[in-house]
């Protein structure tokens, strides 16, 4: 009993390698993760979600894994966009990928001892206990070995008014040869502590696991336990979710647009940017209550009617079309700000293919993938848009996917308004099957967002994966600043507008 | 580009008044650099350098913080900047329950502030962890770490509450 565009296919430990190399052709890996579901029926699980290119489908490979025998062949070498989520797994399962390529822990600093936190058997206090503030972190960054060779060391405090993350460039002059980055600071146990919550209180945790990408989170998340649940919301509360969905599109977009000056340190640019997010911030306030969109997601719908708000909507958004409208042109204008996007920061098509590559980061660079019409969900079947590609995948590529998105999220609202959305707001929420399961996904901002829940035999959460677009997205900000010059990093960096906290959980 | 500098001498100036930010945040005790916080201007001669760190926040609370900077809200207005140097700061503004990766980050930059300094911890989840708190990897709060001499709380506190509670927090710790 799983929903209709979900199909598991078993297979076993050694076909598993062999079969997501022939679906990854054709294929893109959405998320691969595991789950301890001994309690169920005695195995550790790993999944592999694919969906067919063109097809509202999710092919979900999957394997079991006995205890006493949890290592497989890794399918990183075959399929490159694998090689953080086998790392995860062997961090937070101690499920291991043979072959790897890349020995070191990801998600789990020195600092913790060795304990798999997300195994069921493993308490917080386990874990707390297993910490050691004192030991020695033994992990080593990769090195560029030659003449001249030198390397910054960045982080995890940064400059600015941003997230923490360790950078480490390997440079000669100026030019960067390498980058390796090493995040996870912020990791706080979020998956687990899904777990312990009930899926009901899972909500207000997913709106936190990234502050600018709070609505999307949480629609994944309650699009995961309603389809798991048999839920079928009514078409009023899915044009509400849509609209704010777009709503957070638009105030990402054009803060991301106007944030890139900052990276060029383009004053009045960055300046006008922030006053057009702030109006729509503000009109997030006046709608929902919360400038973050929080609040108003729940299980079995929404708590407000934001067209009860239409004239606002409306107003509001004419002011930011026409100041948007004329942002852009003064920055096509501003040459010393456009030339420095222009050919900066690289992303191939092949690499971001082949790494994963999720959101605008990949439309950016020629692939045409927007989880809105690849799986149809809430309003967006009845929406006729398209998906904005370019081709070059430089920054300024990622700037102008952007533009064309925020444009087309205007015209996504304005049809919305336009239709009558019959329904309640709010349907009661049903039982949650014991071992059920579903995925849930929407395109956020930054990109596709997964969620993947079971439920364990008395219905209560067993397993919440949560998948965000940085996760994904990441890897590929070492690829984009191979050859480029140090100072243009803070300028690649802003152009992917990842996020820290997502990606650390 | 002209025009541009043209229009924004003479244009209409978007920066909110003292008055729309006492809406905006309740109430607004004392005004900003002016007659209320007079003690604080005596220590701190009416310029306060914040370090901003992070501790594992979700981020909302950095880009509310963010915010004060931009031309809406304006803070450096009363005085108020944010410094990338932690030597240079008066204050540190914690974000965040504090992630065990961050606890050391987190002490070593209070460490290196010169004296006086005073620590506020911004956000529920600094406060006792929110909506974090009691996870695996989070310490549930700044004050594990650092000594907090006041909270903002809300989750995030918008840029204007931000403002109101830094002023009030400045003002008691320069008592
Ligand atoms: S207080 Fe709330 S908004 Fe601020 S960092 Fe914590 S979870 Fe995010």
């Amino acid at each position: 009993m799983h929903p209709e565009n979900e199909k598991y296919i078993e297979l076993s430990a050694a076909d598993f390698p062999r079969k997501c190399a022939e679906y990854s052709r054709r294929h893109f890996l959405r998320t691969m993760f595991a789950a301890d579901e001994r309690e169920l029926d005695g195995y550790f699980r790993v999944y592999a979600v694919f969906s067919p290119m063109g097809e509202d489908r999710f092919d979900i490979l999957t394997m079991k894994l006995r205890e006493d025998a949890l290592a497989y062949g890794s399918i990183t070498p075959l399929v490159p966009a694998a090689h953080w989520y086998e790392r995860e797994m062997r961090d937070m399962f101690g499920i291991i990928p043979e072959g790897h390529p890349d020995p070191r822990p990801l998600c789990l600093h020195g600092i913790y001892g060795d304990v798999y936190p997300l195994r069921r058997d493993v308490t917080t206090d386990d874990i707390k206990k297993s910490v050691d503030f004192s030991r020695e972190d033994g992990y080593f960054f990769m090195r560029v070995k030659g003449e001249g060779v030198y390397e910054i060391p960045v982080g995890p405090v940064h400059a600015g008014i941003i997230e923490p993350g360790h950078f480490r460039f390997s440079a000669v002059g100026e030019t960067i040869y390498h980058l390796d980055p090493r995040l996870f600071f912020t990791h706080k146990g979020t998956e687990k502590l899904f777990e312990s919550r009930g899926f009901e209180n899972g909500v207000e945790l997913a709106e936190r696991i990234s502050g600018v990408s709070s609505f999307s989170h949480s629609s994944a998340y309650c699009m995961a336990v309603e389809r798991m649940a048999g839920m079928d919301i009514s078409p009023r509360a899915k044009a509400v979710r849509t609209l704010v969905i777009e709503l957070e599109r638009l105030y990402n977009h054009i803060g991301d647009i106007g944030n890139m000056c900052a990276g060029t340190g383009f004053a009045l640019g960055y300046a006008k940017g922030a006053i057009l997010k702030e109006s729509l911030m503000a009109l997030n306030a006046r709608l929902t209550g919360s400038r973050y969109l929080r609040g108003i997601n729940v299980i079995g719908g929404v708590t407000r009617d934001v067209f009860d708000a239409a004239d606002d909507v409306i107003s509001t958004l004419d002011g930011v079309k026409t100041g948007f409208k004329h942002f852009m042109e003064f920055l096509l204008d501003s040459i010393s700000h456009i030339e420095r996007l222009e050919g900066t920061g690289l992303l191939s098509r092949e690499i971001a293919l082949k790494m994963g590559a999720t959101g605008p980061a990949a439309r950016a660079s020629g692939i045409s993938d927007d989880i809105r019409r690849a799986h149809p969900h809430l309003s967006y079947g009845s929406l006729i848009f398209e998906a904005h590609t370019y081709q070059k995948g430089d920054v300024y590529s990622r700037m102008m996917v952007r533009r064309e998105e925020a444009e087309c999220s205007f015209s996504i609202i304005d049809s919305l308004i336009e239709r009558r959305h019959e329904g309640e707001l709010r349907m009661p929420a049903g039982k949650f099957p014991a071992g059920g399961s579903a995925l849930g996904y929407t395109e956020g901002p930054r990109g596709s967002v997964f969620y993947w829940i079971k439920a364990s035999g008395d219905g209560s959460p067993l397993r919440v994966k949560v998948r965000s677009a940085s996760f994904c997205n990441w890897p590929l900000v070492s690829y984009a600043i191979h050859g480029n010059i140090v100072p243009d990093f803070p300028l690649v960096n802003k152009s992917f507008n990842l996020s820290y906290s997502g990606c650390d959980l | 580009m002209l025009k541009q500098i043209i229009l924004n001498l003479f244009g209409k100036k978007p920066a909110l008044g003292r008055d729309a930010i006492r809406a905006m945040s309740g109430d607004v005790a004392g005004e900003p650099g002016a007659s209320g916080p007079a003690r604080l201007d005596a220590v701190f001669k009416r310029s306060i350098r914040i370090r901003q760190v992070d501790a594992g926040s979700c981020n909302a609370c950095e880009w509310e913080c963010t915010a004060l900077g931009n031309p809406i809200y304006d803070v450096s207005r009363f005085g108020i900047d944010f410094t990338a140097s932690p030597r240079h700061a008066d204050v540190i503004l914690v974000t965040g329950p504090v992630s065990l990766g961050m606890a050391g980050a987190l002490k070593k930059t209070y460490l290196a502030m010169p004296e006086p300094k005073i620590v506020i911890a911004c956000g529920d989840c600094a406060k006792d962890g929110g909506v974090y708190r009691g996870a695996y990897g989070v310490l549930d709060g700044a004050a594990a770490v650092v000594p907090v001499d006041g909270y903002i709380p809300g989750c995030p506190p918008n840029p204007a509450e931000i403002m109101k509670c830094i002023m009030d927090i400045l003002e008691s710790a320069a008592k």
